[in-house]
């Protein structure tokens, strides 16, 4: 229609609405793709931090567990024991110090238990096929737990009276309270699980048995025979066992009469007897390793940083990057044993080895030679699965391979680090995998979603924070059971929560409403669902400039090639 | 959702913003435009009880194709040179008729240092309630780039260009503010884009002063500066950064405050993501002296200002653009 | 009763009777005195408005238009180089259709500099877009001022009231001052349809492109044309309040057998009349004041100069290269007209050159001599001219 010319050509307020100006952008829009935070891509346990840690910037510490529990039933448990990956991958190690997930994670767990809060979202009745569960350790447990959220009935089976597994019998009570994974496990229990405790697959009950009045199986059996042990064929005449040694520490409280000794391993049980030791008055305890240290690029030790730290602080001497290469013997008594260095290279067939290096030997005198070096799968009652193999062959979902109906998961399984929150991840990944065969449904691969790397964050934005520290105890006062390290206050809890950069994920921090030249992004009151914000753009108007994107702090904004409207 | 049903949709969100809108979308600004965002930080910190005198200039230009306007105040448009006399005018009707309407006015760095600088200087001589917002863009841009007094030293427009004989304009930019200032200005300031809360601040300050106030807003131009359109915030942050260019507030003569530097950075980083300084980082004498030239003049500034910190402090030029992931929440009752 | 002014303080006193919102001030010779008086009567208190003392004739004509726009009746003065150097305001206001009202005390235009009176700053301006009025005594001026706000305001254009500089403004004549309640029966309080106003917002002073540019052009002429009659009716409404009337858009006067007709603008119709009261052994003349030459009163002139043989029309400007500008324009009134008289082109008083009373002979021997073909400029004197100009 012809415009009539106004007098002296005036105009009405905000017409220029009509004008839009979206038709100018050239290929590329913004849209807002809600990226894989580095904490969450690398959680054994699947959890999401920053998905927890939001609630908890507004107080609401019960959300935030609600939300965590999600993934993992046993906070206050993984809270204390977890190697933490996730405060390794957090981006904000990269600009200040990584957030202290590991803390803020325990805080929850402590929460719920001191608030006596349910697991939110459990079925009332069973509506489902029933489970067997073999093992109650942090995978058996996990998988029960997701299998009751997903409506199944489940039993489960375990050798012990208590439930637990190797977190019950083999962490010290110093780092893991027996009374909170107690606490955590019943409450997995009380969701409606039966407990078949002493009971044990192969000579209280028969697998193929479970397989019939069951739907499915899960084995999480844990491992439980010690690897075989010698130093150039020479084995001690009175092996001590490092994982027997810390099961009798923690059931009765105490040592042979030790002045010094050698513990070989590098994982968390070997820190785990020599601070024992230590803390049975052994003089010298010294720890040898052919890893590097926990915080070594190259070559790390299994064990946790922090534990080996702490180890170190009692007195532990450690020997990282060297190999025992001789014990000194005389008659059947062992006197010191030879140390060499090591290190971890390629040989010429294109596998890693470890090379001692002739010269650099060292002599301790000892009374004993520990070793702590892990262990396997006890094949008792597991024969026929096993066929020799001293672990479950199982696919990413705790699939067996040629036995349908069968699941395995925790240290039992191929590949398995021995560490409770991959178990946990291995637990809650098989009652999916079991709950999709049950009811004939697909079984979806998880939602990819793309990682975002420090690279990618505009940290420009961000103020520097000290990360939250939980008290621990002075050396001196690390006597009996004490636990050493203590819970977050919940003022440094949201303290910390606030530093989450919120890597790839709306964190409401308006800069892309405010920057818009265009006013091409629109606020609502209340964040979209499946989006994660509060925004939206209003296409009619974005030229695409790309500024919303450039300013984004946590790059949930990116500039991507135009796609149709979809639906 | 179909496109209607998604419109309609679009403008009842819209209808329901937490902020006034003076400048609607729809303009005909470039991708990026420093100004268009900063007029409309302007009017939401101001509005919407105002009127504005707005100089002839890209804003003027790509918010009035008639029969449209993106503006939702009444808003008034005359000639290039005359803008501070046009809201003088404006205010002093509302004088008369005893109407408290706050006037703004509008113009580019040409319409307020160069040909609109008489009648400004007249307003503030004659103490007009009016707050005179300059977006500079350092240069003409609306008539192709070319070189204003507020134009940096070294800086190449299209009537600077850089050549054998030349690296970019040779002129040093006016010290606009230190100029107004002298009138016994009760407010003149400067904001930049990169720090809208900032910006927002002055606008109600200068709002709040009763009689002229001055802000000037150094709003980046993709097209003249010749930088990629999704970076404007980020150049105007480097400025700030690099000492270039000082967000002040002077009052009756004297500066008041200035937004400390955390981190002073090289003009280096503020240079080299724009087109229009690309000349100065050939393998050339003369390009390397008017690097120094403008590293020295930043120095200068960050002296002359007092812009270097002792520690960071919450207004700094990183603190005023933090962000952070919720609120400071209160400990809940009952937490352990 | 009569009261002796001097046209500066007349046009001021008309001013204040108009009860102006906003006054914009910048000195330039020779309106000074008017804004100087306007700015005793603010000081005096017997004016209430607002007295912006501007900076140049740029800002005063802005000052103007910003005033108008957000809600005041607004006035200013100039002359000669503030007027050329309004001139882009000047455009600007008439196109924006803002009603106000602007003395020009009419000068030369330098180089050379002279302050002195002729038209050539409002000859520049013609175009402009602005209503313009010229004024024959202080008693014209006066009532022309306060019929200009009138006609603006219900035009939506821009009135210049021309009076010539120190011929007028400078002189004391007894004029009668209309009181203040006549001027409020004749005058509304001020409106503008787009008012500035944040309750009602508008966007004045767009951009229109190409498509409808010369829409928004025609309309503006269209209006130009219309108030041809608006001149006519408020001259006559001011007339029936005051009793008197400043001549419409033309005012003819001699007798009806006179075959000469002789046509001026501004205060030489005064110097004229007389100069034909004391010749009266010439052949009779009608002299015709042109008030109104924007619009141009085209059809007027041609019932005015109806009859005539010959007619001289004698103008204080000039365009270089052209000759008589109104001359000019009257020529293309009557084209085209079944008995056209001849017109002869007379510029005089240039720079404030004096006109003495016997021009009325030069001007009747030009009628009555042969066709120049040329503007002839009656009071060259060539002993003045640089050698070799003719």
């Amino acid at each position: 229609m012809a415009e009539r010319m106004t007098r002296g050509g005036f105009a009405q307020p905000g017409s220029a609405m009509a004008f839009k100006t979206g038709s100018w952008r050239d290929l590329v829009a913004p849209r807002h793709l809600h990226g894989l935070a580095p904490c969450a891509g690398a959680c054994p346990a699947g959890e999401d931090a920053q998905a927890y840690l939001a609630p908890l910037t507004n107080g609401d510490v019960k959300s935030a567990w609600e939300i965590l529990v999600t993934a993992n039933p046993l906070p206050a448990t993984t809270g204390r024991i977890c190697h933490h990956p996730c405060e390794t991958a957090c981006n904000r190690g990269q600009f200040d110090e990584a957030l202290a997930i590991h803390a803020v994670e325990r805080y929850l767990g402590d929460a719920a238990l001191h608030n006596q809060w349910a697991y939110p979202g459990i079925p009332q009745t069973t509506t489902e096929p029933a489970v067997a569960v073999v093992g109650g350790g942090p995978a058996g447990l996990a998988c029960a737990y997701h299998l009751r959220r997903l409506g199944h009935a489940v039993t489960i089976f375990d050798a012990l009276v208590e439930p637990g597994g190797t977190v019950a019998t083999s962490i010290p009570p110093y780092r893991m309270p027996k009374e909170i994974l107690q606490a955590e496990a019943r409450r997995i229990l009380e969701t409606g699980i039966t407990w078949q405790g002493h009971t044990r697959v192969g000579s209280d009950v028969d697998l193929d048995e479970l397989r019939r009045e069951f739907a499915a199986v899960f084995l999480a059996p844990g491992s439980q025979r010690t690897k075989p042990w010698d130093v150039a064929g020479v084995v001690p005449a009175q092996l001590h066992d490092g994982l027997a040694l810390l099961h009798t520490w923690m059931e009765v409280g105490s040592m042979p009469p030790w002045h010094k000794i050698a513990v070989v391993g590098g994982g968390n049980t070997s820190v785990d007897v020599a601070r024992a030791l230590k803390r049975c008055g052994v003089e010298e305890v010294h720890l040898v390793t052919h890893n590097g240290l926990p915080w070594d690029a190259e070559d790390p030790m299994r064990a946790i940083a922090r534990e080996v730290r702490q180890a170190m602080e009692e007195g532990v001497v450690i020997h990282a990057n060297c190999g025992a290469e001789r014990l000194l013997l005389r008659g059947n008594r062992i006197i010191g044993v030879v140390l060499v260095a090591m290190k971890k290279m390629r040989g010429a067939d294109g596998k890693w080895h470890r090379h001692g290096f002739p010269g650099t030997e060292q002599v301790l005198m000892v009374d004993e030679v520990i070793p702590a070096i892990g262990q396997t799968v006890d094949p008792s009652g597991f024969e026929s699965l096993l066929q020799g193999l001293d672990y479950f062959d199982v696919d990413h979902h705790g699939r067996m391979t040629h036995h349908q109906g069968l699941y395995a998961g925790g240290d039992a399984r191929s590949g398995s680090s021995g560490m409770a929150s991959p178990a946990i991840g291995d637990g809650r990944r098989a009652a999916a995998a079991i709950h999709a065969a049950l009811c004939n449904n697909p079984l979806l691969p998880e939602k990819q979603r793309p990682l975002v790397p420090i690279t990618e964050m505009h940290l420009q934005y961000f103020e520097t924070a000290p990360r939250a520290e939980p008290s621990i105890l002075p050396v001196a006062q690390r006597q009996g059971e004490a636990e050493i390290e203590q819970s977050l206050t919940a003022r440094q809890a949201l303290d910390e929560a606030v530093r989450c950069l919120s890597c790839g994920n709306c964190m409401i921090c308006d800069n892309c409403w405010t920057f818009c030249p265009d006013q091409a992004v629109l606020k609502l009151n209340h964040t979209i669902q499946g989006d994660g914000s509060p925004y939206v753009f209003d296409m009619a108007f974005c030229k695409g400039c790309g500024i919303c994107a450039n300013e984004c702090p946590t790059a949930f904004i990116r500039m991507a090639p135009e796609q149709d409207e979809q639906g | 959702m179909n496109n209607t049903a998604a419109l309609r949709d679009m403008s009842s969100i819209r209808q329901q913003q937490s902020r006034f809108e003076g400048l609607t979308p729809g303009h005909r600004a470039c991708q990026g435009c420093g100004q268009a965002l900063a007029a409309r930080l302007v009017l939401e910190s101001s509005g919407p009880d105002v009127v504005v005198a707005n100089a002839t200039g890209c804003l003027e230009v790509f918010t009035t194709a008639w029969p449209q306007s993106a503006w939702t105040i009444p808003w008034m448009h005359s000639v290039f040179s005359n803008t501070a006399a046009l809201a003088a005018g404006m205010e002093a009707a509302f004088k008369a008729r005893d109407i408290s309407t706050k006037v703004l006015a509008f113009a580019g760095d040409g319409g307020t240092f160069d040909i609109g600088f008489q009648a400004l200087s007249g307003m503030i001589e004659r103490g007009h309630n009016v707050l005179f917002v300059c977006y500079d863009n350092e240069a003409y841009m609306n008539t192709g780039v070319q070189r204003s007094s507020s134009t940096p030293v070294a800086a190449a427009t299209t009537t600077s260009p850089a050549g054998i004989a030349r690296t970019g304009k040779r002129h040093l930019k006016k010290d606009i503010v230190a100029i107004i200032a002298a009138h016994c200005m009760p407010y003149a300031a400067t904001a930049s884009v990169a720090y809208p809360n900032d910006l927002k601040d002055k606008v109600r300050r200068g709002i709040q002063t009763p009689g002229p106030a001055f802000l000037m807003i150094h709003s980046p131009c993709p097209l003249g500066w010749m930088h990629d359109s999704a970076k404007g915030i980020e150049v105007a942050r480097l400025g700030v950064e690099t000492g270039l260019v000082p967000l002040i507030e002077m009052e009756y003569g004297q500066q008041t405050s200035a937004m400390p530097l955390r981190r002073v950075r090289p003009v280096v980083d503020y240079l080299k993501p724009q087109g229009r300084f690309r000349h100065l980082f050939a393998d050339d004498p003369m390009a390397r002296q008017e690097l120094a030239h403008l590293q020295a003049l930043a120095d200068h500034n960050i002296a002359h200002y007092g812009l270097q910190e002792s520690q960071p402090e919450s207004g700094d030029s990183h603190a005023a653009a933090s962000v952070r992931r919720g609120t400071v929440a209160v400990v809940p009752p009952g937490a352990v | 009763m009569l009261e002796p002014l001097e046209g500066s303080q007349a046009i001021a006193h008309a001013v204040a009777l108009a009860r102006p919102g906003v006054v914009a001030a910048y000195p330039i010779t020779p309106q000074t005195h008017i804004v100087e008086h306007i700015a005793k009567l603010v000081a005096d208190n017997r004016l209430r408005c607002e007295y912006v003392s501007v900076e140049s004739e740029f800002s005063a004509a802005t000052v103007a238009l910003g005033a108008a726009a957000a809600g005041c009746r607004a006035y200013t003065a100039t002359a000669s180089q503030g007027l050329l150097l309004m001139a882009e305001v000047l455009f600007n206001i008439a196109g924006l259709r803002i009603p106000l009202v602007m003395t020009c005390a009419n000068r030369a235009v330098s180089a050379p500099i002279n302050i002195w009176n002729d038209h050539q700053d409002a000859m520049a301006l013609r175009d402009a877009g602005w209503i313009q009025l010229y004024c024959a005594s202080n008693q014209e001026a006066i009532d022309t001022t306060i019929q200009a706000f009138l006609l603006a305001e219900r035009l939506e254009l821009p009135v210049m009231v021309c009076v010539d500089g120190y011929i007028l403004t400078h002189t004391l004549e007894g004029v009668s001052l209309p009181t203040q309640e006549e001027v409020d029966h004749f005058l509304p309080p001020y409106t503008f349809a787009h008012t500035l106003d944040s309750r009602q917002p508008l966007t004045l002073g767009t951009m229109v492109a190409p498509d409808h540019f010369t829409e928004i052009r025609y309309a503006h002429d269209q209006a130009m044309y219309q108030a041809l009659a608006a001149i006519e009716e408020v001259d006559a409404a001011y007339a029936g309040i005051t009793g008197r009337a400043s001549g419409g858009v033309l005012e003819v006067d001699g007798p009806d057998d006179a075959r000469i007709g002789v046509l001026c603008l501004g205060a030489v119709h005064g110097t004229l009349w007389e100069g034909r009261e004391q010749a009266r052994n010439l052949p009779p003349a009608k002299l015709i004041k042109l008030r109104a030459l924007r619009p141009f009163p085209e059809a007027a002139l041609r019932q005015a100069l109806a009859g005539l043989s010959d007619v001289v029309v004698l103008e204080r400007a000039f365009s270089p290269g052209a000759g008589g500008i109104v001359a000019a324009e009257v020529c293309r009134a009557l084209y085209g007209t079944s008995t056209t008289p001849r017109i002869h082109s007379a510029v005089m008083g240039l720079g404030g050159r004096d006109i003495p009373l016997e021009a009325w002979q030069q001007v009747l021997a030009l009628a009555q001599g042969p066709s120049r073909g040329a503007t002839v400029i009656l009071d060259l004197i060539p002993d003045h001219l640089e050698d070799g100009i003719a």
